[in-house]
């Protein structure tokens, strides 16, 4: 065992040492603050320039509405009110352009007004049809936006908005409703969501349920899924790696001199563990931190933890005794990389099925998805982080096969390690290490 | 040494058309014994029976072409391979494992960590074969300094030259102070300096005790360095035993000589086979009278140098190694 940990203590000095483990370690902090500052960086230099639209109006009532509306918006939303009155332009103002369809059809109108959005004249144009304020038509009405590009809305937004709520008025004008009364029998006071209350077992008095973030709540499984798999994917595929430049250089060889495959493979695992622990600690310390800060670690129920760590371990041995074996395998990048393919599909698997298991941790596909061993510890992990989480019995399945089929990925990368890591040459085709695993 | 092995007293095996083995290891511990070891890779064998013994304390030079079987049989003395059928005997013990912590071994090129530090990599690999933290860096300076590297200690293994790689390599596989040395191609592209600075520290170990067991293409190396020599080929044992007494079996007819016709002078000599044209110099096999040979080649050309000489190992290595002398061996 002391050879072990020799390996174990070695790969880990190697890892933390590496220009990329400070990068990768700096980088989730560094891209997370990126992404924060271009989000407010980008909301503050948003395109203000004006927004000029026509407005085909074959109902003949609702271009005045809606150029009384722009004039509304334009004074009170397009720049921002300091204290000595106007600030700076913080939106962009409306302009909008009466086109009146005379004898032109609908056709021709789109046509010639498509030219001008074309030639920058217009960033759009919307056509209004005879019937809108009608109901129970069998002819739908046309209220249709045209424009060059539909992924900056606010223009076609706010119209929709604004012609339907004139139009709703009128209707209701129309029908003789006060819609003052329709809007008050039609208002419901939003239901709260909350926790449970519980009793305190100290002082015997009830402890009120707790207003619950429904966001947060969503938040917590899928996040330790992330990071559990964070901590899977920065250690176990550099095992691969290395294994695979100790191959090509000779490397193995010399340690093979010196210790036994298994030794070696299990060193490298333990190191890869290790590595994993390290940057769990940093990251798992901060996030603690930072929800103990806002007051929200109750979301977390403490059991979380503690399986987090058991499943990482067990994730790490499993994916990276597949990484080692690969890497033995192989002699060339070229070579590890098609039968990485297969490897990677099987760690994505708890991502491709994470959302049906969040939203529904106790229905039979999460229950038997993770009860399948290769997702266990990522998707039984987030139904633990969902309280109630699972039934004790399903947790302690999902750990017993997970167990039984890391050992079995252990034992057979073993033996593909040892007769790979010197054999040379092309990499084996699946049935060459299928016959590798099954010798002697 | 104390429960070492003790050297076979059985017949050794001897090929039909090849060359009867000798007996270095009389009456001294064994370091090494390999009985009857055979080696498969699917159909190809790349050992067959092969049976060796290296005395303790001995230079042992490993010979044959590329692919003859050298390095499998490295590799079953280090215990990398197991044998498909035989025993492998290392430093007195069955279990060659259990004796790895007293071998150390030098690959043929390569085998350090580029991104590692010079004294990191020699820190590790003194630990994999138990080495406490003083005794390793105590090691580690003392081995630097004798190797000229003292300034690299600190620098890591991809700033080194190839030289100064292959001199930490071999400080890799001698700082635990190994029983059995067991050096790979040790003077692989080496320039002359190093090489001397190599040569030097090989023979420093066999006056420490140690065994060396090195395989290498340089004959002239294995000639001036070893105290026996073995040759495998095709995965068989071809040569074994002491430069003398291999050259004693060959030697037989070997004339050396320098004459004003060159290696034309000698062609159509009756009885005269040409080995080597060195260029200014041939070496030949006589089967005759060598003076017959010698009066009929003053006839021919002004004689400069006529030497009756033992052969080279080169020569010894071509006989048996060369298409030729397959083709004779098959007749």
């Amino acid at each position: 065992m002391r050879k072990v940990w020799c390996v174990a203590w070695t790969e880990y000095c190697n890892a933390v040492r590496s220009r990329a483990f400070i990068i990768g370690l700096l980088a989730l902090p560094v891209i997370i603050c990126i992404s924060v500052g271009l989000q407010y960086v980008g909301a503050k230099q948003r395109d203000i320039s004006d927004r000029k639209f026509a407005m085909v109006d074959r109902s003949g009532e609702l271009f005045s509405v809606v150029a009384a509306k722009v004039r509304e918006r334009n004074a009170r939303q397009v720049f921002e009110r300091g204290e000595q009155g106007s600030g700076p332009q913080v939106r962009p103002a409306f302009i909008p352009e009466r086109v009146e369809p005379g004898a032109k059809t609908d056709a021709d109108l789109e046509a010639e007004l498509s030219e001008r959005v074309k030639r920058k004249e217009l960033s759009g144009f919307i056509f209004v049809g005879t019937n809108l304020f009608e109901t129970g038509t069998n002819v739908a009405p046309r209220f249709a936006w045209h424009a060059q590009s539909h992924t900056d809305n606010e223009l076609a937004d706010w119209l929709e908005r604004t012609i339907a709520e004139e139009v709703r008025r009128v209707r209701f004008e129309r029908a003789g409703v006060d819609r003052a009364v329709i809007s008050r029998l039609t208002s419901v006071t939003p239901m709260r969501r909350l926790g449970l209350g519980s009793v305190d077992s100290a002082t015997g008095k009830v402890v009120k349920a707790k207003e619950q973030n429904r966001i947060a709540t969503m938040a917590v499984p899928v996040g330790f899924m992330v990071m559990l798999y964070m901590m899977v994917m920065s250690a176990a595929p550099g095992l691969l790696n290395t294994v695979l430049e100790e191959k090509m250089q000779k490397i193995s060889e010399v340690l093979l001199s010196s210790v036994t495959p298994f030794q070696l493979m299990l060193g490298k695992l333990l190191g890869s563990v290790l590595l994993s622990f390290t940057l769990s600690a940093l990251y798992m310390g901060s996030a603690v931190t930072l929800l103990l800060k806002a007051g929200m670690l109750g979301l977390i129920p403490p059991a979380t933890f503690f399986w987090f760590v058991i499943f990482q371990v067990l994730a790490l041995l499993m994916f990276g005794a597949i990484f080692s074996a690969v890497g033995a395998a192989c002699s060339e990048i070229k070579d590890a990389q098609n039968l990485m393919f297969p490897v990677m599909m099987i760690v994505m698997l708890p991502y491709f099925a994470f959302m049906p298991v969040v939203q529904s941790p106790n229905s039979t596909f999460s229950v038997v998805f993770s009860l399948f061993p290769p997702a266990t510890p990522m998707l039984m992990l987030m139904r633990i982080s969902i309280p109630p989480g699972p039934p004790v019995w399903q947790i302690a399945l999902g750990f017993v096969l997970t167990t039984a089929f890391t050992l079995g990925c252990v034992w057979a990368a073993g033996k593909i390690f040892r007769i790979g890591l010197l054999s040379q040459g092309q990499a084996p085709s699946f049935a060459k290490l299928v016959k590798w695993v099954l010798s002697k | 040494m104390p429960g070492g092995l003790q050297p076979r007293d059985r017949p050794r095996v001897v090929l039909p058309g090849m060359i009867a083995p000798t007996e270095p290891s009389a009456g001294r511990a064994l370091a090494v014994r390999l009985s009857n070891v055979t080696k498969t890779f699917g159909s190809h064998t790349a050992v067959d029976d092969l049976s060796l013994d290296v005395p303790a304390g001995s230079v042992y030079g490993f010979i044959g072409p590329n692919g003859s079987g050298k390095t499998t049989t490295l590799r079953m003395i280090l215990h990398i391979f197991l044998p498909d059928r035989g025993d492998v005997e290392v430093l007195g013990g069955r279990s060659t494992r259990a004796a790895s912590d007293r071998i150390g071994y030098l690959p043929e090129e390569r085998g350090l960590y580029k991104k590692m530090t010079v004294r990191r990599v020699l820190a590790y690999y003194a630990a994999l074969k138990g080495m406490n933290s003083r005794d390793t860096r105590d090691a580690i300076a003392r081995w630097l300094a004798k190797m000229g590297l003292e300034k690299w200690a600190d620098k890591k293994v991809e700033t080194l030259s190839k030289g100064m790689a292959q001199k930490i390599q071999f400080v890799s596989a001698v700082i635990a102070k190994p029983r059995l040395l067991i050096l790979d191609e040790p003077f692989s592209g080496l320039d002359p300096v190093n090489l001397e600075v190599l040569r030097a520290a090989i023979l420093e170990q066999r006056q420490e005790g140690t065994t060396v067991i090195f395989s290498t293409h340089d004959m002239s190396m294995a000639e001036q360095m070893c105290d026996a020599i073995f040759m495998i080929y095709k995965g068989r044992k071809v040569l074994d035993g002491t430069l003398a007494s291999i050259q004693e079996r060959f030697g037989a007819g070997t004339i050396r000589v320098r004459s004003s016709g060159g290696v034309e002078a000698l062609k159509g000599i009756e009885g005269v086979e040409l080995v080597r044209d060195l260029g200014q110099v041939q070496e030949l096999r006589c089967k005759g009278d060598a003076q017959e040979f010698l009066k009929v080649l003053t006839g021919r050309a002004r004689v400069q140098l006529f030497e009756v000489a033992k052969p080279s190992l080169h020569d010894i290595f071509i006989r048996i190694a060369s298409p030729s002398a397959e083709e004779v061996r098959r007749a």
